[in-house]
């Protein structure tokens, strides 16, 4: 296998192995989330795919334009490897998130920047400490940033930083029972980092 | 995991850092006594490590109200993963000082914050611990380019020397009424007028009184306005008028008003006595219209028509006549 390639890829047994690794992670956090908060999530299959840089940006851009829609960002990084998780609320109602997390203040621009807040810290640090646990990596994350809300998007996409192309991306989409709460995770890793996550997963496969 | 064979005298200088490193770090049992107290918490809140140890958190600092922070706080000790909270939230945990309290200008530190579980040797998690980050220069900055955004808005919405409306603004208001129009039964109506001879005043008195006379003429319109009539600048001497659900009729009645106004007025400059009229043409919406742009032009049409006819005269736009 060419180690030197810069050139981001993923063969089936690579995307397999993230699948797992996913799901793995996955089923604690749910387990943790019922713990917690007494409901239960309901598991999808986690997509992994090596996402084009437009596929971003018309996916954060969505999230602007359609005022029904939230998104919080947040990096992380550990062992060389680094990321961001993208947590999109599609169809979320916020009354419906704030019986969830028992929240019982006023649901104006502040509420809905709390509750955004707490079901992204839970949803977005279970995942990541999940899947970092089992490659035996320690992450560190950033704070997050609600997209939108406090900052334009546009600034975002202009900033210039997008000079991949393509990187791999992990997509979550959760749902809860009986309630209308649907929103994806996506963790995005930065094109360098795929190549040492590879090596890692390598070293599960063998 | 971390490699922990640390030697007795490397917690010595562990220790060191700890308490000179300049982010607060404060660690929390469950049930949230003060465990740990670094010198940034000691310097800030004035409190010795020493005093601190073993109170509770939420009594020693009732501006943290109890039911947000365990929100945050209790996911850390269940499910043992950090989380966060940011200024925009809510601008500070502890109250403390801006740590430049001469020349910064908020009065308060804003904060950031993370809750990270700290395991004990059974795996579980009986301690919590808050960092607290400094982040008052990125909120003050933040709340200036908000602020300058408002500003730039404003000037882009007024005219500098009238200060009505500025034409930009103005016509984004036509266009939505426009489609407003083609939904409604109501009668809206446009008014466009021009200072007659208003080359000669300049040539004559000079570009300062012609100023004087835009600025007198727009005063005097201010005040003839009604609460939903909106008036912009339209260009050099050129004025327009939007007026929501009035029919022509109230419209030569405001346009009128308007004319008479200005005939009126003697504006005052460098002791010379300056009048000035007007002419005036109302186009109200049409069906047959099929832009904003159509409107505006009838508007102007039946101007054109006053100023051939005399001048210091209202018309109303004819839809057959064209």
């Amino acid at each position: 296998m060419s180690v030197t390639s810069t050139a981001v890829s993923l063969n089936e047994d690579q995307r397999d192995c993230y699948q797992e690794l996913t799901n793995v992670a996955m089923g604690q956090a749910a387990d943790r989330l019922a713990r917690l908060l007494d409901v239960y999530v309901v598991l999808p299959i986690p997509k992994v795919n090596l996402i084009e840089s437009s596929d971003l940006h018309m996916a954060i851009q969505d999230a602007e334009t359609d005022s029904a829609m939230s998104a919080v960002c947040q990096g992380f990084i550990g062992s060389g490897i680094a990321g961001e998780a993208l947590l999109l609320f599609n169809d979320t109602s916020f009354s419906d998130l704030a019986a969830l997390m028992n929240y019982g203040g006023e649901l104006d621009r502040y509420g809905e920047l709390e509750l955004l807040m707490d079901v992204s810290s839970l949803l977005i640090g279970a995942c990541i400490q999940g899947i970092g646990e089992q490659l035996e990596i320690h992450f560190n994350q950033g704070h997050p940033v609600v997209l939108g809300q406090h900052c334009k998007v546009d600034d975002i996409l202009k900033s210039g930083n997008h000079q991949w192309t393509k990187t791999l991306a992990i997509e979550i989409h959760y749902t809860i029972e009986h309630v209308n709460i649907d929103c994806d995770l996506l963790l995005l890793f930065t094109e360098d980092s795929v190549a040492k996550l590879n090596n890692k997963i390598n070293y599960l496969l063998d | 995991m971390t490699d922990s064979n640390i030697e007795f005298g490397d917690i010595h200088w562990l220790m060191d850092i700890l308490q000179n490193i300049d982010v607060g770090l404060v660690v929390l049992d469950r049930q949230y006594n003060i465990q740990l107290w670094n010198g940034f918490m000691e310097s800030h809140s004035g409190l010795s490590p020493q005093k601190a140890k073993g109170e509770n958190l939420f009594e020693l600092f009732n501006e943290i109200p109890k039911d947000w922070f365990m929100k945050k706080a209790e996911p850390v000790y269940q499910l043992k993963t950090r989380t966060f909270t940011i200024w925009e939230q809510r601008p500070y945990l502890f109250r403390f000082k801006n740590y430049r309290p001469i020349t910064g200008r908020a009065s308060v530190m804003y904060q950031n914050t993370s809750i990270i579980p700290l395991e004990s040797i059974n795996r579980s998690v009986d301690h919590i611990c808050v960092i607290i980050y400094d982040v008052t220069d990125i909120a003050v900055s933040r709340e200036d380019v908000q602020s300058a955004h408002q500003t730039l808005n404003e000037l882009n919405r007024t005219d500098q020397l009238t200060e009505l409306s500025s034409r930009g603004y103005w016509l984004k208001d036509i266009e939505r009424e426009f489609l407003r129009c083609q939904r409604s039964v109501l009668p809206s109506t446009l008014v466009m007028f021009d200072l007659d001879d208003f080359r000669t005043i300049n040539g004559r008195y000079g570009h300062q009184a012609g100023d004087e006379v835009l600025r007198s003429v727009s005063e005097g319109i201010r005040q003839t306005l009604r609460q939903t009539d909106h008036v912009c600048r339209f260009g050099g001497e050129v004025f327009a008028a939007l007026l929501v659900d009035t029919d022509e009729e109230e419209a030569v009645v405001f346009a009128e008003r308007i004319r008479k106004m200005i005939e009126r007025m003697e504006v005052r400059h460098d002791q010379q006595s300056i009048h000035a009229t007007a002419s005036l043409g109302i186009a109200r919406y049409q069906k047959g219209f099929a832009s904003a742009q159509d409107w505006l032009q009838a508007a102007d049409k039946a101007l054109y028509h006053a100023k051939e006819s005399g001048r210091n005269k209202t018309t109303v736009y004819q839809p057959k006549a064209h």
